[in-house]
């Protein structure tokens, strides 16, 4: 089960921070993934780093399909977004939570990672409660830890 | 007269219909041609067969053979190509870019569809303006202005025209000697104005111009094997229709022979070509051949065209002049493909009734492709260059049009109403 992987000491922020507090926390915590909670610490939604990178990254990224021939991004690389971009409040950028109870399975829990695009998971209680986060790490380590177990087949 | 009313009404609907963008236009077209044929099969005065006979297969052919074309060359990348070498050899100098995408993509657009040239042009262009540090709305404007004016040059540079030239019996030649030179002449004034009415935009030098010459052109052709393949079948069509009176066939044939022998020559996955082919374009214009068959076959077109025996009085070249500027204005709020078609069958009457009308197919000509840069909904191009940048952080506005492109559709069109009337003796011709 997938509580036996996840990180307990989480951090997440308010719905009523700005974007510039979830970039700060990123880079304070080195996290991947913001989950953003109400006053009762329900999970309400989710902030990936690639999120809010989005902010930063130029318009013809998704407007080619290919890039290789690109060897310099010139001005992209020191464009930063607007100050009254960033201080915008997160939920503008806010994704719809996906989460798992602390009982998940672990591989339902790798896959809904997979299908959803994210590098790590938040684990709630029945309540809805934020009370950790796995990342594929975690749960690819926890999942393949079993394989120890398999014997080796003799003919 | 009750099947004139009915029929006209039934039109007028439609291409109210079609304008309001209430609904699809195809599917509009389709609905009031059914219509039509219906009631003319009730009231006895047009029928299926009729029907058949007044789709111009010419045009459909032409369109068909270029599309596939378009189809087998658009995956390789080679619009990218041009584009990406055209960011590099301005080296980052705005005046330069502007002058070589602006360049490229009339060029480009004179033999292939203008929407296909500026789809693959303007990502590019967004990229080498954000690489460089620079806001790409000028450039963006520029190909979408330039590619419509440069369109109106050869018979198939522009849909009006295809459906022109097999009206009026024009050869690709003679839009080489009769519209040609003209748009030179305008495209010109068009680039320079351009250049004044964005002088305070390209003024800012970019930031980071080194960062373009790290561009690999090569790099950024994805099949060069099929790219050369339908460039080679492409010249060869090119060529066919500088021949195309003297071998006495129709653009349709060589555009569809150009695009089988660019079939088996390529081979592709067939289903993937017949998907980027805009069938919605050929049922439309098919419907507007057959609501149009109905209207004549109705006599809605004879009583139109004596109604407008006055016309005779007025001196030939200043009826062409206001039908620039009517045909312009009309082009520059709606799809100038129906206006076209409706007023082809104006222009074949006033000719039956012993008007001179040669320079009026040019007039057409004129006013359909110079009037769609007025407004950012006047020509296709002009909405697929808007709707891209809005998915940018510098968007292009209604307003902005208006203040920027405007201006050029009123310029182009003086521009070519004093040549019209300049050259007018030789367009008699």
């Amino acid at each position: 089960m997938i509580n036996n992987c996840m990180k307990r000491n989480v951090f997440s922020i308010p719905s009523t921070a700005t974007i510039r507090q979830a970039a700060s926390l990123v880079v304070d915590r080195h996290i991947g993934l913001v989950p953003v909670v109400d006053p009762h610490g329900k999970l309400i939604g989710i902030v990936r780093l690639s999120d809010l990178l989005s902010l930063e990254l130029p318009d013809f990224f998704n407007l080619l399909p290919d890039l290789d021939f690109v060897h310099d991004f010139g001005a992209v690389e020191t464009t930063r977004p607007m100050p009254e971009e960033i201080d915008r409040p997160v939920t503008t950028i806010m994704q719809p939570a996906v989460s798992v109870v602390e009982t998940c399975g672990l591989l339902r829990a790798y896959a809904l990672m997979l299908k959803h695009n994210l590098n790590d998971l938040p684990i709630v209680s029945e309540e809805n409660v934020l009370v950790g986060i796995a990342s594929r790490v975690d749960i690819g380590a926890a999942v393949l830890t079993a394989w120890e177990s398999i014997e080796m087949s003799r003919p | 007269m009750i099947a004139e009313i009915i029929t006209t009404l039934i039109f007028l609907a439609s291409l109210w219909l079609i304008f309001s963008e209430k609904l699809n236009r195809t599917i509009v077209g389709m609905a009031g041609a059914v219509l039509i044929v219906g009631l003319g099969k009730l009231l006895h005065f047009y029928d299926e067969s009729q029907a058949t006979a007044a789709i111009d297969f010419n045009t459909l052919g032409l369109l068909l053979g270029m599309m596939i074309l378009v189809a087998l060359l658009e995956p390789t990348g080679f619009f990218q190509f041009l584009a990406v070498w055209a960011g590099r050899f301005s080296r980052g100098r705005p005046v330069w870019l502007l002058v070589l995408l602006g360049t490229i993509t009339t060029v480009v657009s004179m033999f292939l569809p203008n929407v296909t040239t500026v789809v693959m042009i303007a990502p590019v262009t967004i990229l080498i303006s954000e690489i460089l540090g620079i806001n790409p709305t000028p450039y963006l404007m520029a190909e979408a202005l330039l590619s419509d004016t440069g369109g109106v040059a050869t018979l198939v540079g522009d849909p009006p025209n295809v459906l022109i030239a097999s009206a009026a019996g024009f050869s690709f030649n003679d839009f080489l000697t009769h519209s040609l030179p003209i748009v030179v002449i305008v495209w010109l004034l068009a680039l320079l104005q351009i250049r004044y009415l964005f002088r305070r935009e390209l003024k800012v030098l970019p930031s980071n111009a080194k960062a373009v010459l790290q561009l690999d052109p090569v790099e950024s052709l994805e099949d060069w094997k099929t790219a050369r393949r339908v460039l080679i079948v492409l010249a060869g069509a090119i060529l066919m229709f500088f021949l195309q009176s003297l071998l006495k066939i129709t653009p349709a044939f060589i555009a569809l022979s150009a695009a089988a022998v660019a079939l088996v020559w390529v081979q592709p996955n067939l289903q993937e070509i017949l998907r980027h082919i805009e069938w919605s374009v050929l049922l439309f214009f098919t419907a507007l051949f057959v609501m149009v068959g109905g209207l004549d076959a109705a006599g809605v077109l004879t009583s139109v065209i004596s109604a407008l025996d006055w016309l005779n009085g007025i001196p030939p070249v200043l009826f062409g002049v206001i039908l620039i500027w009517l045909v312009a204005g009309l082009s520059a709020v709606v799809d100038n493909v129906p206006i076209t078609i409706a007023f082809i069958p104006v222009i074949q009457g006033l000719g039956a009734h012993g008007m001179e009308v040669h320079p009026l197919w040019w007039a057409l000509v004129f006013g359909a492709g110079f009037g769609g840069n007025g407004t950012i909904i006047g020509s296709t191009a002009n909405i697929v260059v808007a709707t891209l940048s809005e998915r940018t952080r510098t968007p292009i506005t209604s307003a902005l049009w208006n203040k920027r492109g405007l201006p050029v559709m009123l310029a182009t069109c003086t521009v070519a109403s004093v040549l019209y009337i300049l050259v007018y003796p030789l367009l008699s011709r």
